[in-house]
């Protein structure tokens, strides 16, 4: 054993000693089967047959290579819609998460761009980016070996961004985005769908998660505590009084739009619905799943409430269990409501403190 | 004599661990909670939370301790939690002097954020890593004397003095918080119910004379 360990040193993949998931996260405990292996290996023949059918159909969606997508976008989009709030089919998720996004379109306008940045430019973030690498998914494969093809990945698109945009530079919790992404697509492409995304090339920009005093993570807490209130009035009252505010458990809902923490087979399926409908479904499956444990979570005092708000229990992560219930939240319009609201409170508190400081002065 | 119930406690003291990213905060609190290291621990994104009772002169003391995101920009939401925390373990990772230099911008963030009479103590972590020891013990030490810091090295991986910095920032708190009741003429509480956290000094920071050298 200790002999063979030595061998591994030499470059090319490392045989991984230990058992993997379907999705390559090394498993914690080999008695527990909620990785999705057990469920989605030939279970039954029946399965199978009704996946490969759910393939085709989305094959002769996208065309190929994409060239169908935009059309039957165009033409049908609450077929699509329907069909990516099902799951997109993992063989196909790299491809059409980079046409919903609108990455595909960025990477074919900007030719030798990523090249040119990973290669030639320098950033003032590349000691950050280096600090965190080995603390991005640190139990998957692909991520593991150091210095291995996944951690030079990450190494890039992180460093390739932080030079694109240098007002965000590089953030803890972009490293969970951009991991996530390699997982699917080559580096280049996983580039090109974080600057999608951060520039908002189709949904609303994210770079407000990351630029300095994190505006937006302030701003989407604030809409989700009002949202609680509203939806979880008898929930929402429990947290005021046990002095709970969204801070404690949900920033790294939005951060990293549910990938730090959450189960794998849960976040990717969060994730074909965010890249097509946006951030409106990171507060409904945080209200979901607070509406999932609501029972338990009235009764606990401020600890254990804590505890529970970043331990959801495993049935409550099931994404057939929790997305239906996700989907039926309608919050889209009362989010717009209270983002004015926000900013007019801001704008407010910016005023005073400005007024405050001449008086200062 | 009847044995306590978990929940109950002499006092509930709140302490934050702030420092720069990577020098092991999150290690130390599992160290000390749970008796755990991970080799493999993502970096820490926001706020994490963890608690634990011990004995401390002869109190039980529950330390709610609060772990915080070391990146810069994170402050603009770990610094909320500063407020009403009696005690900050500030840690910098002996390898890096990088993050010992950094100190003086954390206890700055202090000042400006924490309660004015929060006690503070200075901790290297990692001394396992000894062939790459880049701060010296003395320079530490001499820097947390001026600083009026408590000041201790550790190394949450082979748990060394972990145990010990907790014990004693928490007995620093304790004898503040027990001279505090009796200059004020009031007894010493006894026993604190769940959920209330005692604070030392007045809620508003004490304002610092403008022209301080600091």
């Amino acid at each position: 054993m200790e002999k063979k360990r030595l061998d591994d040193h030499e470059p090319g993949p490392i045989p991984s000693p230990r058992a993997v998931d379907r999705f390559g996260f090394v498993k914690q405990d080999a008695n527990t089967s909620s990785d999705g292996l057990v469920k989605s290996r030939p279970a039954n023949e029946y399965e199978r047959v009704r996946e490969e059918r759910r393939v085709r159909k989305w094959r002769k969606m996208i065309g190929v290579g994409g060239s169908d997508w935009k059309h039957y976008v165009r033409k049908k989009p609450h077929v699509v819609k329907r069909r990516i709030r099902k799951g997109i089919p993992d063989c196909l998720r790299g491809l059409v998460w980079q046409l919903i996004s609108g990455s595909r379109d960025l990477l074919l306008m900007n030719p030798g761009v990523y090249e040119q940045l990973v290669i030639y430019e320098t950033s003032a973030s590349e000691l950050d980016i280096i600090r965190d690498i080995s603390r991005t998914f640190p139990s998957h494969v692909f991520f593991q070996q150091r210095h291995g093809p996944g951690q030079r990945s990450l190494y890039n698109v992180l460093k390739a961004y932080s030079v694109f945009d240098r007002n965000v530079g590089y953030v803890q919790g972009m490293g969970f985005l951009a991991g996530l992404l390699l997982l699917y697509m080559s580096e280049e492409d996983a580039f090109w769908l974080l600057v999608a995304l951060l520039k908002g090339a189709v949904q609303a920009p994210m770079e407000g998660l990351y630029l300095a005093g994190l505006p937006l993570v302030q701003q989407y807490l604030f809409q989700l505590e009002q949202l609680v209130r509203e939806h979880l009035p008898k929930l929402g009252e429990h947290f005021s009084n046990e002095m709970i505010n969204p801070s404690m458990y949900a920033s790294q809902w939005f951060i990293t739009v549910f990938s730090y923490s959450f189960p794998f087979p849960l976040a990717l399926r969060i994730w074909d619905v965010f890249l097509n409908e946006g951030v409106v479904i990171v507060f409904k499956v945080g209200l979901a799943l607070l509406k999932y444990c609501h029972d338990d979570l009235v009764k606990l005092p401020f600890e254990k409430l804590i505890h529970a708000l970043r331990n959801f229990p495993e049935d409550a992560m099931d994404p057939d269990t929790l997305l239906p219930l996700a989907y039926s939240f309608k919050v889209s319009k009362r989010l717009e409501e209270l983002r004015q609201q926000y900013e007019k409170q801001q704008g407010k508190s910016v005023q005073s403190r400005e007024s405050r400081q001449l008086v200062e002065n | 004599m009847a044995r306590r119930p978990d929940e109950e406690y002499d006092y509930l003291f709140k302490v934050v661990l702030i420092g720069d990213s990577g020098v092991g905060k999150s290690n130390l609190l599992s160290r000390f909670t749970r008796n755990e290291f991970c080799l493999e621990s993502k970096s820490t994104i926001g706020v994490e939370f963890a608690t634990r009772t011990l004995e401390v002169e002869g109190r039980t003391i529950k330390a709610q301790i609060w772990d915080t995101a070391g990146q810069e920009r994170y402050r603009a939401i770990t610094s909320a939690y500063y407020r009403g925390a009696l005690g900050a373990l500030l840690v910098y990772d002996v390898t890096k002097p990088t993050t010992f230099e950094n100190v003086s911008r954390w206890l700055k963030e202090l000042r400006d954020h924490a309660d004015a009479n929060i006690v503070i103590m200075l901790i290297g972590n990692k001394t396992d890593l000894k062939h790459l020891r880049a701060v010296a013990t003395e320079d530490a030490q001499s820097y947390a004397e001026k600083e009026g810091l408590s000041f201790i090295e550790t190394s949450a991986l082979e748990a060394t003095n972990v145990e010990k910095a907790f014990q004693t920032i928490l007995a620093e708190i304790y004898r503040i918080i027990s001279k505090k009741s009796l200059s004020s003429g009031e007894p010493a509480p006894s026993s604190v119910k769940e959920g209330k956290t005692i604070t030392v000094g007045g809620p508003e920071p004490a304002k610092k004379p403008c022209c301080s050298s600091s």
